[in-house]
């Protein structure tokens, strides 16, 4: 019954692809939708790869996914991926879908999936990944993933045992994962910005997960990522078999010491975060088998994609657009960190609210007490314009984070933006914006760019 | 005047610490004990003028529970004396008599009020919620795994929209004295500068909240969207 049930739901999926492009529709997720609506046990039954690659974790898993996609493409390698689509388990049946003829066998060899922290337990069992990667597991979204303990139960609930895990040894709850499962770490050795304690807001690993006793921090690179030690029963971070001794951002280069043995990969960007996506590439992909070499030559020509990060100058004056991801305060808070630790003066824009909560409900905006707005007081940050519906909640958070109340502004019409910002040289204007506000983004880098076109630069 | 946070190394989601900041930053003079898990409470050898304790993990529930059962004399008193006592998110639960698991394992809690929780921890609750506390407007965020069933002392907030203690309940939150317990986050008292100054007159000071223009415009325009009819309570 069960296995009619599949072909049911796998013919029924496929139908569907037919008529969402017929009917020139964007259904991404949809027959995958539909075939686990059909058949619940349907991952179970549609054919896979025979070799599977999970990426998760809190954040960077779409960055990773995507370059582990282009190494493996661009040495001519067919593999199936969802990044077209969704990361839940109706994103990854989907492209099971495409990728399956009517017989439910799959026509590809290797697959790479995002994979969504909370459908671990959906996902995995059935998906049975050959490597699971995990990012990392740091406070996100309080609505669907409460907290990065409760995610951390959830993806270890749904590891198989004969996978094998590439772990991040700097964030001492998701290296934890697994306890019994083979596992590759990777690391970044201290860099010059790190501190010697905890200096964010948030801190989800103050207390020692075998004994309770408050850690220390050898060094913190941003929340609890870092080297740790709890001074009573001993426990520490774990070894990095993967460990970036030197990222050198004017001469491009990423300097891993693998077990001993010391390689140079370009690298494609000196933000820490992406710094985390590229190694735990490299880890995977080098564990995997990809000589040093090979994999040198496929990071040489890749970007981060310009939706995320993107750099402008016009008239002199440099302008920066940042996702900032709002819901995450930590990834909020390290472009905070980032924008203030950037040479020369700097005017922010922020439109990190969350565009689809503020049409439908009311956003909670308790994240916003989770991120170090802080940072924002730094005096090479001249001011602060807000746009957006929970303007005033921000700029009562700017306030309470003691920046002069002479730097804040709230913009209340996104077409007046370009009237807010001084365009002085030297002075930086940066644009964070939240993930879900991309027309938003759009429009504010529009005006911007066009008033810097207009005056030629410096007013 | 004292202010002592209870386990803020673990009881620290959702913002809600800066329940205590902005009560700090709105009076004068004013002192932040930060009692971690393995030390003694300030209120078990003196007293103190505010104690507080916010959301956390599930683990670390029980950590705390472990924690204060030895206190729970002197809690009691410190509540018939008229301490505040500001208990938000899951904090609250640890105060009523247990919590129940979906496997129907049980946590025994402090017992100092009558209710009982129950986790749902693939099923997480988020909602808005609008009530009132005498003559003021209450807003709030709710985001938890459980809801909390059976009586409880007197209740907090009276349910306008939303839901309370437990779907059908007609308060959020219970209070005795001057103890005061919800599941709401926001933080609440910067989400309520009214509810704020309640507080602080509670606490004996005529302060008025931090910043208490630029809270209030946003208290209004909050308040104005969740009595918006067409406004979506549960997501």
């Amino acid at each position: 019954m069960g296995k009619l049930r599949f072909y049911f739901a796998l013919w029924a999926a496929k139908l569907s692809i037919v008529a969402l492009r017929v009917t020139k529709r964007n259904g991404t997720n949809f027959p995958g939708k539909l075939a686990v609506k059909l058949c619940p046990d349907f991952l179970k039954y549609i054919g896979k790869p025979g070799f599977i690659i999970a990426i998760t974790g809190t954040n960077g898993k779409t960055t990773t996914s995507n370059m582990v996609c282009d190494i493996l493409e661009s040495r001519g390698e067919r593999i199936i991926h969802n990044r077209m689509g969704s990361n839940i388990l109706s994103g990854v049946c989907t492209s099971l879908i495409r990728a399956s003829g009517f017989t439910g066998k799959c026509r590809y060899g290797k697959g790479v999936f995002e994979v969504d922290e909370r459908s671990s337990l959906l996902v995995y069992p059935s998906l049975q990944p050959d490597y699971i990667v995990c990012t990392n597991l740091v406070r996100d979204s309080c609505r669907r993933n409460a907290h990065p303990h409760y995610i951390f139960d959830i993806i270890n609930r749904g590891i198989p045992k004969k996978t094998k895990l590439i772990l991040n040894a700097d964030d001492m709850i998701s290296s934890r994962l697994g306890k019994d499962n083979e596992k590759v770490y990777y690391s970044i050795d201290r860099l010059p910005g790190d501190k010697e304690r905890p200096f964010n807001i948030i801190n989800d690993m103050a207390v020692c997960p075998e004994c309770h006793s408050h850690l220390e921090y050898d060094y913190v690179r941003y929340n609890h990522i870092g080297r740790v030690c709890c001074p009573a029963c001993g426990h520490t971070s774990p070894r990095a078999d993967f460990l970036v001794t030197e990222v050198d951002g004017a001469g491009k280069g990423l300097t891993v010491n693998e077990n001993g043995d010391v390689y140079t990969y370009p690298l494609i960007s000196d933000s820490v975060f992406h710094v985390y996506d590229q190694l735990a590439a490299i880890a995977l992909l080098r564990t995997m088998g990809l000589t040093n070499d090979e994999l040198a030559d496929a990071m040489k020509p890749m970007k981060i994609v310009g939706s995320r990060y993107r750099e402008d100058v016009v008239g002199g004056i440099k302008v920066i657009s940042h996702m900032a991801k709002g819901q995450n305060a930590p990834a909020c808070s390290t472009v905070f960190d980032s924008v203030r630790n950037a040479a020369g003066e700097k005017e922010v824009v922020l439109a990190i609210e969350d565009l689809h909560d503020n049409i439908e409900t009311s956003e909670n905006i308790s994240f916003i007490y989770d991120v170090d707005f802080e940072f924002l007081g730094d005096d090479s940050i001249k001011r602060v314009v807000v746009v957006g519906k929970r303007a005033k909640d921000m700029y009562l958070r700017m306030l309470l984070a003691d920046i002069p109340e002479d730097r804040l502004f709230i913009c209340s019409d996104d077409d007046k933006i370009a009237d807010y910002l001084t365009y002085t040289k030297g002075r930086d204007i940066y644009l964070l914006y939240e993930l879900y506000q991309i027309p938003l983004y759009k429009k504010l880098w529009g005006h911007i760019i066009r008033r810097l076109k207009e005056t030629g630069g410096e007013q | 005047m004292k202010f002592e946070m209870l386990f803020p190394e673990v009881a620290n989601l959702f913002g809600d610490p800066f329940n205590v900041r902005y009560l700090a930053r709105s009076v004068p003079e004013c002192e932040v004990i930060k009692t971690g898990l393995n030390e003694t409470p300030r209120f078990m050898t003196g007293d103190v003028d505010l104690i507080y304790m916010g959301p956390m993990p599930e683990y670390a529930q029980e950590l705390a529970i472990d924690r204060l059962k030895p206190c729970k004399d002197r809690i009691n008193e410190l509540i018939d004396k008229g301490t505040v006592f500001l208990i938000t998110g899951n904090a609250l639960e640890i105060f009523g008599k247990a919590i129940e698991n979906e496997d129907g394992t049980r946590i025994e809690c402090l017992g100092l009020f009558d209710t009982v929780a129950k986790r749902k921890m693939m099923k997480r609750y988020n909602g808005l919620f609008l009530g009132s506390f005498e003559d003021m407007k209450i807003t709030g965020f709710k985001t938890q795994f459980a809801h909390s069933f059976g009586k409880n002392g007197e209740g907090l907030f009276k349910v306008i929209r939303g839901d309370g203690l437990c779907p059908g309940a007609e308060f959020e939150g219970f209070k005795r004295n001057n103890f005061f317990a919800t599941y709401l986050i926001g933080p609440l008292l910067i989400l309520n500068p009214e509810f704020a100054g309640y507080i602080l007159k509670l606490l004996g000071t005529d302060s008025k909240p931090a910043f208490n223009d630029v809270a209030m415009e946003a208290y209004r325009e909050r308040l104005g969207e969740f009595e918006r009819p067409n406004i979506e309570y549960y997501s």
